[in-house]
């Protein structure tokens, strides 16, 4: 029964046409660049509320296309969103895929479940699961095994600054 | 709209409030600590480094870990973990490598992936930190797994929780200390209010924005694309804002979307030419 309504969930997100190309408003005004980089050339300027079609993601970069011109924008100078509906049909089948009714409410018997404040203030303590979290501790010289295997290569780079001057 | 993430969490501290105890209490619980539930205790290495930080709310990083330990097993109480030990070393893997570029590389850090459908992430004093199936699920890559576990590690290695316990009631101990039996240390228990509620806490907006900052940092110094938790915060920012799975995400962080443009406003100009790896073969899927 489950099964078969999991599978009708699929089904509808596959038919979707969410692989449509996604589309994004421009937040801050940007320029366009021929390439994914600072010095590369601009192109064009979007302004703030332009439309653009957005065609991949590369590091903090978008690939864009709009009637101004085509090319790499700052990703977060687009904020994503061309398909957004108020009735919320994507929020409602995730809602389903996990467990959940509209109502908040968690359905199913599958185990798994959400996480409220009700619940978390009644939680009972649980040494047996904090032993075995901490079974799982990796080693800082483990970690630096693991980042090897990845060719994950340690960097230098300073905290940013905040952006609000907030006296303190 | 569908918007918003929150993921990233609330933890709480509770040590921070010896002012308001008696000489006593502070004796009964140094000795409670010493006996009681910790086991971990950070190496000596980082001694010094934490010793000046902790001096800065009066607390031992014995202390905070004690607290956090009790916080992360009420927690567990609440949702247990993902009974899939390839998983969990996978993001202790991820977790302790992002954790190692922070100013607390030393301390004994552990993470875990919960079950709960929720969309969420917590982080408890002295280095505890979870994220939920829910989120997980979610993520597309290595990088924004550590994006996410950064975020965590931002608001540990900032001591946002402990401030927050030192400021709030939940330390008002008043002296009378509690005998009932509820599991863990009852003292340390008595700290931090009922269960794991403080994870349920709403930070200031300003610590949710500080770690950001950090994460995306820590998982540029670590080697990844420090845009991947920027992406999981646009995903989440996608949910409607009456999904129950987000709820309690959506209550206690700003809305993804204020955060992306925080971000913006400093990464942009900083980080826009710095490659990293996002290691998408290498990102552990949970089987459903």
């Amino acid at each position: 029964m489950n099964s078969i309504r999991l599978g009708a969930v699929l089904f509808a997100l596959l038919a979707m046409p969410a692989f449509a190309a996604e589309t994004g408003s421009v937040i801050r005004t940007d320029g366009i660049k021929v390439e994914p980089f600072r010095d590369a050339k601009t192109i064009a300027t979007l302004t703030v509320g332009d439309k653009v079609e957005i065609v991949k993601k590369k590091g903090g970069w978008l690939q864009i296309k709009s009637p101004k011109g085509n090319g790499w924008v700052h990703m977060l100078n687009v904020r994503k969103g061309g398909m957004r509906k108020d009735s919320g049909d994507i929020g409602g089948l995730l809602g389903m895929a996990s467990g959940r009714a509209g109502t908040g409410k968690v359905v199913g018997t599958t185990g798994i479940r959400g996480l409220d404040e009700v619940e978390l203030q009644s939680a009972k303590y649980n040494e047996t699961e904090l032993n075995l979290v901490e079974s799982y501790a990796i080693s800082r010289a483990e970690a630096q095994m693991f980042a090897i295997q990845g060719k994950l290569v340690a960097r230098k780079f300073d905290y940013l600054p905040s952006p609000e001057v907030s006296p303190e | 709209m569908k918007a918003i993430m929150k993921y990233l969490s609330v933890t709480v501290l509770m040590l921070a409030c010896s002012t308001g105890w008696s000489f006593d209490f502070e004796e009964e619980f140094k000795k409670v600590i010493k006996d009681g539930v910790q086991k971990k205790i950070e190496e000596k290495s980082d001694a010094a480094t934490s010793s000046a930080l902790l001096g800065l709310v009066g607390i031992s990083q014995e202390e905070e870990i004690t607290i956090g330990r009790q916080i992360a097993g009420n927690l567990l109480g609440a949702s247990a973990l993902i009974k899939d030990q390839s998983l969990q070393i996978y993001v202790n893997n991820v977790g302790r490598w992002v954790a190692s570029q922070s100013e607390r590389p030393d301390l004994t850090w552990h993470f875990g992936v919960i079950e709960s459908s929720d969309v969420n992430a917590f982080a408890a004093p002295g280095g505890y930190i979870f994220l939920t199936r829910g989120l997980y699920s979610l993520l597309q890559n290595e990088a924004e797994l550590a994006g996410v576990l950064g975020h965590e590690i931002g608001h540990v290695i900032r001591k946002h929780h402990l401030k927050i316990l030192q400021q709030s009631s939940l330390v008002d101990l008043g002296g009378k200390l509690i005998s009932r039996r509820i599991g863990g240390n009852d003292k340390v228990q008595k700290l931090i209010g009922n269960g794991a509620e403080i994870v349920a806490r709403s930070l200031d907006k300003n610590a949710e924005f500080e770690a950001d900052r950090i994460a995306v940092v820590l998982a540029a110094r670590a080697g990844y694309d420090a845009f991947a938790l920027p992406e999981v915060l646009q995903q989440i920012g996608h949910f409607a804002k009456d999904d129950g799975s987000v709820a309690l995400l959506f209550k206690t962080h700003p809305h993804p979307d204020d955060r992306l443009e925080k971000l913006g406003l400093v990464m942009n100009d900083r980080l826009e030419d710095v490659k990293g790896k996002t290691l998408v073969a290498r990102f552990y899927r949970i089987k459903p």
